[in-house]
């Protein structure tokens, strides 16, 4: 008995604890941060359609190793960018004529400059930056950078970036406990202008500048829906709303997508999970409202991340 | 439930919470019944994910225990001997770990509603396991294994596999459209591609 008078007498102060430590943490996120890891990190994000390249890249998701070649040109105020797979399927994907002033909403969150000079921490609210020594990586002299996430929603990486350029030269994501879930990584580079290789490919996919109101796959459905919950930082890419099945988000680092379908029958609830690397696919079958749907997030986010966005899904009113 | 709760309670699904977090969590989840169903959901979304069986979702055991325990220590009466005040640790250890085997017990029995096929196995161990006797000897509440016949979501074998083919088969229809837009927002060019089991054109 004593015991519960105890604590309802502390409670006001227990309620204003946290109120307290989240203030403190606040105003340390920014004054905290390693002004030099922001700021090749800032680099990185400027620098991202601004060089011409080619190279050879691996990405190796647990015993899966895959070897592509990249070219991205820059000419007349339009970027072209092409990967074509040399193992696997050897398919080639094909982005031209992007215009450089176009920038996505993922890669303004990489320029945390502008958000520092108007006071905002950006991007270093949801991830601690640190320098972490250099290493050499295709040929060319790297700085590491560590990114700690600051809470559970998101993985963390480790990351090279060319000391010149600002380019990433390689990125490690790793989730819980340390664990390495993807590796990417050039093996060799030149900034060079070069002819575009002449490797075999069979399938050639031309990727669109998404527009929100026609997706490719996605089919539309019968009313408005929203997501009511995301984790801190993150920013829908498009101006996908309403009745379209899909919506993005991103933090500048990690992207994940949510796909809606309807059903027309009741289907038995339940959810299931398939991991690949550092990319989650979940899958949930449940009733919003009476109305059995089928929600999909996909992404480089935990399960849980991905429960929790599935979990707040609603019709809008 | 606040925003700092929910996280908390993430945090102490992740095993990541701090000492404060659960300190608040606790004392929180006696009256704050919409924090202890997220809590109950959280670990059933997170049973089914493991691919445990799922049992008692909408029975919450946490005042039949308590009753039990109380009643366990008010079964001594007023006379309380040397031997008594030695012996009562071990009693009402033998009174919680009661209840938790006839939970469990509950649980399967519930779990045979819905599914009278498919946990028979299991059954018949928990079954041969029953601490009935021990429980009313102490002189505790005694504790119905079944709590109706309320209906409960358990996922069969069968629809957990369904459920992740269903996983496996959006990941191949979805995977493409989410790397066009990873591609443009993440730093790492064409790279989302590599992920996409097959890439269309």
């Amino acid at each position: 008995m004593r015991f519960t008078i105890s604590l309802q007498r502390l409670w006001p102060i227990l309620l204003l604890l946290p109120w307290c430590f989240a203030s403190a943490a606040h105003a340390a996120n920014c004054e905290g941060a390693d002004p030099e890891a922001l700021a090749w990190l800032d680099k990185m994000g400027a620098g991202i359609h601004q060089h011409s390249y080619h190279g050879v890249v691996t990405l190796q998701r647990r015993e899966n190793m895959h070897v592509m070649q990249v070219s991205h040109l820059v000419n007349q105020g339009v970027s072209s960018e092409r990967m074509t797979q040399l193992t696997g399927q050897g398919a080639r994907v094909d982005r031209s004529a992007h215009p450089l002033e176009c920038v996505h909403p993922g890669h303004r969150l990489l320029q945390v400059g502008k958000d520092l000079q108007a006071g905002n921490c950006g991007i270093a609210s949801q991830y601690r930056f640190v320098v972490n020594g250099k290493e050499r990586v295709a040929g060319r002299a790297a700085v590491r950078l560590q990114i700690v996430p600051r809470d559970m929603y998101r993985y963390g990486y480790r990351i090279a970036l060319d000391r010149e350029t600002g380019l990433l030269l390689k990125a490690e994501t790793y989730g819980h406990g340390d664990k390495v879930l993807e590796k990417f990584q050039y093996a060799n580079l030149s900034y060079e202008d070069a002819p575009r290789g002449s490797a075999e490919v069979e399938t050639v996919h031309q990727a669109e500048h998404p527009h929100p109101d026609h997706s490719a796959i996605t089919a539309p459905v019968s009313k408005p829906w929203a997501v009511n919950w995301l984790p801190r930082g993150f920013a829908a890419t498009d101006a996908s709303a309403g009745v379209s099945g899909r919506r993005s988000y991103t933090d500048g680092l990690a992207v994940f997508s949510v796909f809606l379908e309807e059903f027309e029958h009741e289907i038995r609830p339940g959810e299931g999970v398939v991991r690949e690397g550092a990319t989650t696919a979940y899958t949930r079958g449940m009733s919003v409202e009476g109305e059995p749907v089928l929600i999909t997030v996909i992404g480089e986010v935990p399960v849980n991340t991905a429960r929790m966005v599935a979990d707040s899904i609603d019709w809008m009113p | 439930m606040s925003e700092n709760l929910r996280e908390s309670l993430s945090a102490l699904m992740d095993d990541e919470a701090n000492e404060l977090e659960v300190q608040r969590l606790l004392a929180r989840g006696g009256e704050d019944e919409p924090l202890r169903q997220t809590w109950v959901r959280y670990n059933l979304a997170r049973d089914a994910l493991k691919g445990s069986t799922i049992g008692l979702p909408q029975v919450d055991i946490s005042h039949h225990v308590r009753t039990a325990i109380e009643a366990g220590e008010h079964a001594g009466g007023a006379r309380v001997g040397l031997r008594e005040r030695l012996l009562r640790p071990v009693a009402s250890f033998a009174v919680a770990a009661s209840v938790a085997a006839t939970v469990i017990i509950g649980g399967q029995q519930l779990a045979q509603v819905d599914n009278p096929a498919g946990f028979a196995g299991d059954n018949a161990l928990a079954t041969s396991a029953s601490p009935v006797g021990m429980l009313n000897s102490l002189g505790a509440t005694p504790i119905q294994a079944s709590f109706g016949t309320q209906s409960v979501p358990v996922l069969l074998p069968a629809t957990r596999t369904a459920y992740q083919e269903l996983a496996r088969q959006r990941m191949g229809r979805y995977m493409q459209e989410h790397a066009q837009h990873a591609a443009l927002n993440s730093p790492q060019g064409l790279i989302p591609f590599a992920r996409v089991p097959e890439i269309r054109e």
